[in-house]
């Protein structure tokens, strides 16, 4: 996958910079991170007899700033919801510390200024979308005309306007993921948890939540993402992480992450003798020639014009020149196949 | 807002199960049956019931309307200690389903109040059709005989009372088991439990002369909910139990508040339990 080579504005990369050179830019950046972590772990223990225990969770740093779209990605299993979890104090952690908007975990503060969408949520089968809306907006203290307005429009919102009477036993999948959404901005949160907020839902569907989520972050939310798609995620988030076994593998912005790797695959009108390849060998890596296709590795610039040296000094033709970029997937994969945290 | 929006989902959950809507119903049939059984004798000295007219002597040694209120009071009051554990010993279990409990824990309000809520829900859906047939029957004696018996609303209210300190042992197990079905199992064990301690002097005294074990039975007997008890207590506010003498000679016949007391502590002490606990796990 390509994109172009742009420079990262986004608040996390503020932050960085405002850290980097300042005294006050770093107070400031630590009113704007939003949820800060530090050594979060979680053992699951099960069994009074045989008892076993599963680290969910070790040693977790991670933070957020205002503003931006933060993607947690992991294969299942990799403790992304038990983190979620224990933000939002629905699970306690076994040790280490964490603050949302500057509280301590378990603040009813933080549950007041959060939505949260979870995995594979389930509704009173009872209620229509229309009463399920105007609970969860009683539970955040909503009442009143107020609440039946607001309801009203985020049902409209999620494109669910004709079914808000109809009892949810009869929603679709995708048709209850859009309730969730709309149940999880029921309080105009200033961070929303998503949890596979995409999962079920068609292709039109998952357009228009993101959608949906580009204009929150325009608004000023801070949005946290667990997913497994990485797609979804590349097309919206600012920065990732990737987490495995409960560990953090890597954090970064998605353009870092994706950034061309000094990786170029360059297309020529004849097919290159070894003796070229071998030569291109002594001052790139990784040189693989596939007929007219060559791909290289180089430390940086100065070699890849080498290359070119080489390959025009021989008469060769160069018809295209492409950096590689690595997609997120790739990257994922990678890191997941490494294991290790950097 | 946040504790009535919970509450009225509670209620909401609970009459729209299929015990409670049967109840509802049978005890409609009933309301409907006496309306049309039960009527004041020409001259207003006796009742007549289908017709027949019951002297005003008394049975087994009540009044004949006492003594007819006193069956429709244990009557509805052991059906819906039965149906209503049935219809709501699921309510707490369902607020804890995986996807569910996430959606009621994100939002801002503490554990405590969350569970409180739910238990106090479900017992008001059940009060709700304890009152409703209550009152209706109240009515039907109050306009048709001429009888106000206050006594028997007042009972209403006892066993509705009663209700929910029975109730507090359900909630305990059903958030412990996360089981409807094991709730159901316990509650009802604790219920032939009661009833077996209530009248321990008679019964399970005479198992076993061992002056520790009825002791113990004692112990067991003031610490949890007198559920018996104050059932027995909410039929002598209606009249003279004609039934206290099938708990042996030294069964009290007088309303005692005791039981009612040692019930409130006692289900006071589960609900903080079960509250302690509920805000400690993981979810």
């Amino acid at each position: 996958m390509s994109s172009e080579n742009n420079i990262s504005l986004s608040p996390s990369s503020i932050c960085h910079y405002l850290t980097k050179y300042s005294f006050f830019g770093y107070l400031a950046c630590r009113l704007m991170t939003i949820v800060e972590t530090r050594a979060l772990s979680k053992t699951f223990r099960s069994g009074l007899i045989r008892s076993s225990r599963v680290e969910a969770l070790k040693a977790v740093d991670l933070s957020v700033t205002r503003g931006e779209i933060f993607g947690l990605l992991g294969p299942n299993g990799a403790g992304k919801t038990t983190f979620v979890k224990i933000l939002l104090s629905i699970a306690y952690p076994t040790s280490g510390d964490a603050q949302v908007f500057g509280h301590k975990l378990g603040a009813i503060h933080i549950r007041k200024k959060s939505g949260y969408l979870p995995e594979n949520h389930r509704y009173p089968p009872f209620l229509t979308g229309l009463q399920t809306l105007l609970l969860f907006g009683g539970l955040h203290g909503l009442k009143g005309p107020s609440l039946m307005q607001k309801a009203r429009s985020l049902l409209e919102r999620v494109g669910l306007k004709d079914w808000m009477n109809v009892k949810i036993k009869r929603y679709s999948k995708g048709m209850l993921q859009r309730l969730g959404m709309a149940q999880a901005l029921l309080n105009n949160p200033e961070l929303l948890f998503l949890d596979e907020p995409t999962d079920g839902v068609d292709p039109v569907g998952r357009k228009e939540i993101r959608d949906v989520l580009k204009d929150l972050r325009a608004q000023g939310a801070t949005i946290f993402l667990n997913s497994h798609l990485l797609s979804e995620v590349e097309l919206i988030c600012d920065r990732v992480a990737i987490l495995d076994k409960g560990q953090v593998l890597r954090v970064g912005t998605i353009s870092d992450i994706t950034a061309p790797q000094l990786e170029y695959e360059i297309q020529v009108v004849t097919p290159l003798p070894q003796r070229l390849v071998d030569s291109i060998g002594l001052v790139a890596k990784n040189v693989r020639a596939e007929g007219k296709l060559l791909h290289v590795a180089v430390p940086d610039t100065r070699a890849l014009n080498q290359v070119i040296d080489l390959l025009r000094r021989d008469g060769i033709f160069i018809e295209t020149l492409t950096a590689k970029r690595a997609s997120l997937e790739d990257y994922f994969i990678q890191v997941l196949k490494s294991g290790e945290a950097t | 807002m946040k504790i009535l929006s919970m509450i009225i989902f509670s209620v909401r959950e609970a009459i729209l199960r299929g015990t409670l809507i049967f109840y509802f119903a049978v005890g409609n049939l009933i309301i409907l049956f006496v309306a049309l059984a039960v009527n004041a004798s020409p001259d207003g000295s006796s009742i007549v019931v289908l017709g027949n007219p019951i002297p005003a002597k008394s049975l087994m040694g009540v009044s004949p309307v006492d003594f007819i209120l006193i069956q429709l009071q244990r009557s509805s009051a052991s059906a819906i200690m039965f149906l209503g554990i049935f219809a709501i010993a699921g309510i707490i279990p369902s607020m804890l389903e995986k996807g569910t409990a996430e959606l009621f824990l994100s939002k801002p309000l503490s554990r405590t109040t969350l569970f409180l809520s739910r238990a106090i829900g479900s017992t008001v859906a059940i009060g709700l059709n304890i009152l409703y047939f209550a009152v209706a029957i109240w009515l039907i004696f109050g306009v048709k005989i001429g009888v106000w018996h206050w006594g028997f609303l007042l009972s209403a209210l006892m066993v509705v009372v009663a209700f929910a300190f029975y109730y507090s042992v359900v909630a305990l197990v059903s958030l412990v088991t996360r089981s409807q079905a094991l709730a159901i199992m316990l509650g009802f064990l604790f219920w032939f439990l009661a009833g077996a301690l209530e009248s321990r002097q008679a019964g399970l005294y005479n198992l076993w002369s061992n002056d520790i074990y009825r002791r113990t039975l004692d112990v067991i007997y003031y610490v949890t909910p007198q559920v018996s008890g104050m059932l027995q207590n909410a039929t002598r506010l209606i009249g003279m139990n004609p039934y206290d003498r099938m708990l042996g000679p030294q069964a009290v016949s007088d309303f005692s508040i005791m039981p009612f007391v040692f019930s409130l502590l006692s289900a006071s002490a589960i609900y903080a339990l079960a509250s302690w606990y509920f805000s400690r796990q993981d979810y």
